[in-house]
Formats: structure tokens, sequence, C-alpha cells
């Protein structure tokens, strides 16, 4: 699968990156392909283009506050967690989204 | 239910982390400008001094937290169109002395009536440039800012003051309890979203000029980390290995970040043996929390580790309860935490994640 995911925690320094590496830790280990956008403190970085967009499968919202440009995912699939579950179980949120897009 | 109540929390953390560099930066700048002789500038006719201007200006920023708390909440409730009228019922509940609440309640209350505006409202097409620009900042603002004045500001006025007298009020044993609850509730998720609720609360009060709890905020902070570090040496110490080599570099790593007050690094340590760590950095920041609360040391800055305890009204206390609360982290991590094997030591595999219910999530769209 490509995936794309938008990762944003309150304070914007710390949760957020850790939830980015846990992410793209866990889908590569499960053989995905995946980009991560950071709307931290600092501004959005990793900003996912046009053809990220298009291409992926599924976008994953790990974002404890509100994120700028969400329209830009008006017609994809999409999960909504809150980043503590990137943190805390990446991997098996992939295992469940390999469940249910790919039966 | 449920979702409507983490629906309104997410719109305070957006605000939130819109603050925080500005609190951050208030602070910091009335930190500096007092250590340095600094008063509030009354009258900008007569000469004023570096230090005065520094003073004034975080004293003018702290002011800006109610109008950005409010604006940002009613942004991210309705987006754009709820930033200029967000901004006006802080302003309100600045001058009712309704501070930090008030400005929460006024940007949940003009942002959805924002959104209600913007989803129900149906104007001729010639109008539909100025709804965004007249029509929705105007009348949200007339009649939200109405219900502010003349309702809401009275009895969070009222509350602001009872709490604050309270806090004031509380005994030397009562101050202890107080301090070590506040202390352990502040750091429960090392930064996470538990642990903003109280974190915000201190923010409210630094506001009204209540600088307790926002000591207790800092210096719980810091603990967490310095705290493991403490208990990697005292295993050192007491040759009982506690911590595989892995994890002794995120040590060397939480450590730097923990005395800047980043109390996140700590994460990737303490998931590996959750309930343990927990229980050890919890007696720590309670124990922490309650001596700066007991000898009533006080921060006028909110956020910056171990950099603005100078800026501490009693920077001895706070330096002893970081000390106290490090080291009861650290004697409990070693009694507490199971010997690590020389092959576990080694071993470069990150523990499995543990079971996680993700039934609550779904794939939309």
């Amino acid at each position: 699968m490509k995936l794309v995911a938008v990762v944003a925690c309150t304070s914007g320094i710390a949760h957020t990156y850790i939830a980015k590496e846990k992410l793209i830790k866990a889908a590569e280990k499960k053989g995905h392909s995946i980009k991560v956008e950071t709307q931290g403190t600092i501004g959005t970085e990793g900003k996912l283009t046009k053809k990220d967009i298009e291409e992926a499968d599924l976008v994953i919202m790990a974002t404890d506050i509100q994120t700028t440009g969400n329209e830009r995912f008006d017609n994809k699939k999409k999960i909504k967690i809150a980043t503590s579950i990137a943190v805390k179980a990446s991997e098996q949120l992939i295992e469940k989204i390999e469940n249910e897009i790919l039966s | 239910m449920k979702k409507a109540l983490n629906e309104l929390k997410r719109h305070a953390l957006t605000a939130i982390s819109y603050m925080l560099p500005l609190v951050v930066a208030s602070g910091l700048l009335i930190a500096v400008g007092n250590l340095m002789g600094g008063e509030v500038i009354e009258d900008y006719t007569q000469p004023f001094t570096i230090a005065s201007s520094l003073t004034s200006l975080g004293v003018m920023g702290m002011g800006l937290l109610p109008p950005f708390i409010s604006g940002y909440i009613a942004y991210s409730i309705a987006e754009r169109p709820g930033i200029a009228p967000g901004f006006l019922m802080g302003l309100i509940a600045n001058a009712l002395g309704a501070g930090f609440l008030g400005g929460m309640i006024g940007g949940y209350l003009v942002g959805y009536f924002v959104l209600w505006m913007r989803k129900t409202w149906k104007v001729p097409k010639w109008a539909e440039g100025l709804m965004p620009m007249m029509i929705i900042p105007t009348v949200s603002s007339i009649v939200v800012g109405l219900f502010m004045f003349f309702v809401v500001g009275i009895p969070i006025t009222w509350l602001t003051d009872q709490l604050i007298n309270f806090l004031e009020s509380l005994d030397e044993s009562s101050r202890v309890v107080y301090g070590f609850i506040f202390g352990v509730l502040g750091h429960i998720d090392y930064g996470g979203p538990i642990s903003k609720v109280p974190n915000l609360f201190a923010d409210g009060l630094l506001l009204e000029g209540v600088l307790g709890p926002e000591a207790i905020k800092v210096i719980g902070g810091i603990v967490p980390p310095v705290g493991i570090t403490f208990g990697w040496l005292f295993s050192k110490i007491v040759n009982k290995r506690i911590y595989t080599r892995v994890e002794e570099d995120a040590i060397k790593v939480a450590f730097p970040m923990g005395l800047t007050m980043i109390t996140e690094g700590v994460i990737p340590i303490a998931m590996n043996d959750l309930l343990r760590t927990l229980l050890a950095t919890g007696m720590g920041t309670g124990v922490a929390g309650a001596i700066n609360f007991y000898f009533q040391n006080g921060s006028p800055v909110p956020s910056g580790g171990v950099f603005v305890i100078p800026a501490m009204t009693k920077p001895l206390v706070a330096v002893s309860a970081l000390l106290a609360g490090s080291i009861v982290t650290g004697i409990i991590l070693v009694l507490i935490k199971k010997r690590i094997t020389d092959e576990e030591y080694e071993s470069l595999q990150n523990q499995e994640e543990e079971e996680t219910d993700l039934s609550g999530f779904s794939i939309e769209g």
C-alpha cells in the first residue's frame, strides 16, 4: 500500500516527531511506503504533494489539534487517531488498515 | 457524549498549541526584565530603561493570552471566520477580569455561533462576498459580545475570584496534599493530553497572578527525565542493571531534553516498562510538587525548564524540589525494576507493542 499521514500534537515539539518515526518504522516493517507530513510549532514540514495524495490508498490523520489543509483529503479514505495511538501502537494500526483495506 | 467532549478538548488543545510560544516568550521577557530590575512602565512619556521595556513587553504579551485562546478556539471550530470575533471575545474577558477561563468560554460560544451562521445563513449571490468579510464577524461579535458582557462575565469573574481565594487560603498541610496531587496529575502521561489539563489550569492562574501551580508544573516537567537518569546512575552504583543499551542511549537524549522541560524524551524508555516507570516518576513529581507548594515557590514563566529556575520566587526551593523528586524517582526505579541480563542488555530489538484497542477508530470516506 501507499500511505500518507499528517501528524500534529499539542506542543508540536516532541510527540509529533515520535509519532512520525513510529509510523514510518511500522509501515516499512510491513512493506508499505509511507510519507508523513508534520505540522509542528515550527510549521509544516515534509508537506505532502498533490501527487503523494492522489497516489495514496489511505490518509492517516494522527492529530490532537486542528490541522491545516484538511480539504486536500476530502475525497480520500482516511482514518483519524490521536498521536498517542501512533506512538503506542503504530504496528497494530497498520495491521488494522491492512485488514480493512485489502480484504 | 464522549465524542462531543473530545471535540471540545481538541479545540482547546489547538488554541494551546498556538498559545504556547506566546506564553513562553512573554514569561521569559518578564523574568529577564525583572532580574535586571525592570518594572512595568506606566507612563511612556517619561524616560524608561531597557529592563523596564522587557518587563512591560512581557506583561503586554500575557494580556494577549485571553484573546489568543479565544481567537484560536474559535478558529479551530469555525476556521478563518472565527478568528476576528474570537479575538474580540478575549478582549471582553480581559476587560471583565474573567481572564483565561472567560477567554475559553468566549471562544467556544463565538466559534459555534460562527459555524452555525456559516452553515445555515443563506444570502443572495451578490452578498456572498460580504458574509465572511462583514456579516459574520459583525453579527457574531454583537450577539456573542453582548452575551459575554451581560451574562457570562459575572459568574466567571466570581468563580475566578473564588478559586484564587481558595488557593491562597490553603494551610500548610493541605498545600502538601494539593501540591502532591497537582504534581502527579501534571505529568502522568509525560506531556501528553492528560497532563495538558492541569497545565492549562496553571497557565490560567498565572494570568491571575497566582504563581504556585506554575512552579509545580515547570519542576515537575523536569523530574521524570532527570529522575530516570538518576535511576540509571544509582543502578550503576548498586550494580543492578535496569536499562538495556538501547534505553541507555535514549536516556542520554532524554536528559538534556528534560532539562529544558521537554518531558517526552522519557516516553520511549517508559513504554518498555510502563507501570513501574509511572509509579516511580509519579511519586517523584508528586514529592517535587508538594515541596514547591509547601514552601510557596512560584514561577512567573510557564515553560523553559532549568533556565527559568533563577526567575522563580524561591529558586533554592525549586532546586531542592527538583533534586528530591528526581532522587525519589531514581531510588524507586532501582528498587522495583527487574534486573536486566547480559543477553537482554545487548538485544537491539525493541519490545513488542502492547495490545491496544483500536476498535474505536474506523476508516472514513
